[in-house]
């Protein structure tokens, strides 16, 4: 059911999934440089830093992607000229997220504004490319409801980014912490927790086998997640701090939510044997929920934020916990997917593909993801003992990162040489007598 | 599988891809004129959309409570 035929070339999507590892390794580099300072909160340039290079050059890179691969898949838009727009949008995304990152750790004004511009307006040329392919499309799936919420709220994240970027590098008198909480609300909720569930509609029913997603609360996820964003952001701009917590718990709950009910339909797969993407989502899906659960916390009792340790908790829960291994996950299905199938276009019906498995083999993946989950569970250390922690979960975190992209990187050059043995293959029976 | 609205049915909730694909062209194929077949999956086979519409079919599509949507699928 994916016939590739109106699917944009794989260049497309493949130069942001093969930039992304080394994003999240530039992360962890950070670290182990920075050492325990870097826990001390979540304010400080070397965290602002690490956590932009994730979040911009890991998650977001890989999220537009797959995007604009997946957009003719699921809700039958095409993009015009797919590999122009992803070479725009991967050099501005590339760039600006460095360019973030070097802003907040040199503390560079300059840097910052340059950025905010950068990546403001790489987003706002994919965000008009994509609505102008989806204006036209019929909300007929909970899916497509999804994706224009999602792309609504990445609207929101970045609008909000650029206004924080530009506050900090020129000083301008805004409720800065407030504001941030926000943006990382409309990120972290709004887009890309809408954005996968709208993905999780498809391919968690379609790669793992499971029963669908019911349809009501299929439905309700992405505009329910988006009414209490909206009731956050009043309750910012009124300083209506009960607003806000609603927000939050609404926020939280939902999302608490979705990933039970995922971990529940995983529960009742079909397929006997479990794979790196299905135990990377076990693990996405039960982190989430603890990180989650912080969230929760703080929006009911805002003190608690004030302990130490406990937003960055949260975040390294739900990012480095969640939604890294939900990407990941995702990768190690995607590429050799796409790989097969255009392997099998390639030999037009006349010389096979090879299996997925000779592409990217599951003992490579499970060996990644084993060493992803002790850096996980060293980074979750560090922000409790940083001062022995903080350098070997960094390095972990790299290593951890770039093994992912050594996989990748290997599962193309594999496509690549199966791609020239089917050339020569078809080739050869075509010339035969 | 029978189904009411008719007894041409590909159930391929539960199939990888590209089987749902293939199973449906396959019974496509096997249909007389004026004929229907329910394809029944849990998202919505866009590519497949497409193919019917070059090949002149038409197609209405139905999403149940459980999250499957019934495609129906006429010759």
């Amino acid at each position: 059911m994916l016939a590739f035929e109106n699917a944009p070339p794989f260049a497309a999507p493949l130069r942001f999934f093969l930039t992304a590892p080394l994003f999240a390794a530039l992360a962890g580099l950070l670290v182990a440089f920075e050492g325990p300072d870097i826990f001390a909160s979540r304010w400080t340039p070397g965290a602002l830093a690490a956590t932009h290079l994730i979040t911009i050059g890991f998650m977001l890179q890989v999220m537009l992607g797959a995007l604009i691969q997946i957009l003719p898949v699921v809700a039958g838009a095409s993009l015009k000229r797919p590999v122009a727009v992803a070479r725009v949008v991967h050099v501005g995304l590339t760039v600006g997220a460095l360019l973030l990152a070097a802003g907040f750790f040199f503390g560079a004004p300059a840097l910052l504004g340059i950025a905010a511009l950068t990546l403001g307006l790489s987003m706002l040329f994919f965000l008009a490319v994509t609505v102008s392919a989806l204006i036209a499309v019929p909300t007929t799936s909970p899916t497509i409801r999804g994706i224009k919420v999602a792309l609504f709220g990445l609207s929101g994240v970045v609008g909000l980014g650029v206004v924080l970027a530009l506050a900090l590098a020129y000083g301008w008198p805004l409720p800065l912490m407030a504001l941030a909480d926000l943006h990382a609300g409309w990120g972290l909720g709004g887009w890309a927790g809408v954005l996968l569930a709208a993905m999780a509609y498809v391919v968690v029913p379609m790669f793992q086998l499971t029963p669908g997603y019911p349809a009501r609360a299929s439905w309700w996820f992405p505009l329910f997640m988006l009414l209490m964003l909206l009731l956050w952001s009043i309750g910012v701009l009124g300083d209506w701090s009960l607003l806000v917590r609603l927000g939050q718990l609404g926020a939280a709950l939902a999302g608490m939510a979705f990933a039970g009910l995922t971990l529940r339909l995983q529960g009742q797969r079909r397929r006997a044997r479990p794979d790196a993407t299905y135990r990377y989502w076990q693990l996405g899906l039960i982190l989430s929920i603890f990180g989650l659960f912080f969230l929760l916390t703080v929006a009911i009792r805002p003190a608690l934020a004030d302990i130490d340790g406990w937003t960055l908790m949260f975040g390294v829960l739900l990012i480095a916990g969640g939604f890294i291994p939900f990407i990941t996950g995702m990768l190690y299905k995607i590429v050799p997917f796409l790989s097969w199938t255009h392997l099998q276009t390639c030999g037009q019906a006349k010389v096979p593909a090879p299996a997925m498995n000779k592409i990217l083999a599951e003992p490579a993946m499970h060996r990644q993801l084993l060493a992803y989950a002790a850096a996980l569970a060293l980074l979750l250390a560090a922000i409790v003992i940083p001062a022995w922690l903080a350098r070997p979960a960094g390095l972990a975190f790299a290593v951890a990162n770039g093994w992912l992209w050594w996989n990748l990187a290997g599962a193309i050059g594999r496509y690549r040489h199966h791609q020239a043995d089917i050339e020569a293959k078809l080739a050869a029976k075509l010339t035969a007598p | 599988m029978t189904h009411p609205k008719t007894p041409h049915v590909v159930d391929a909730r539960y199939m990888e891809p590209p089987g749902p694909f293939v199973a449906t062209m396959e019974m496509l194929d096997t249909l007389k004129e004026g004929e229907k077949m329910l394809l029944l999956l849990f998202r919505e086979p866009h590519p497949l959309y497409k193919v019917l519409r070059q090949n002149g079919h038409n197609y209405e599509t139905e999403l149940l409570p459980d999250g499957t949507f019934e495609i129906l699928i006429s010759r």
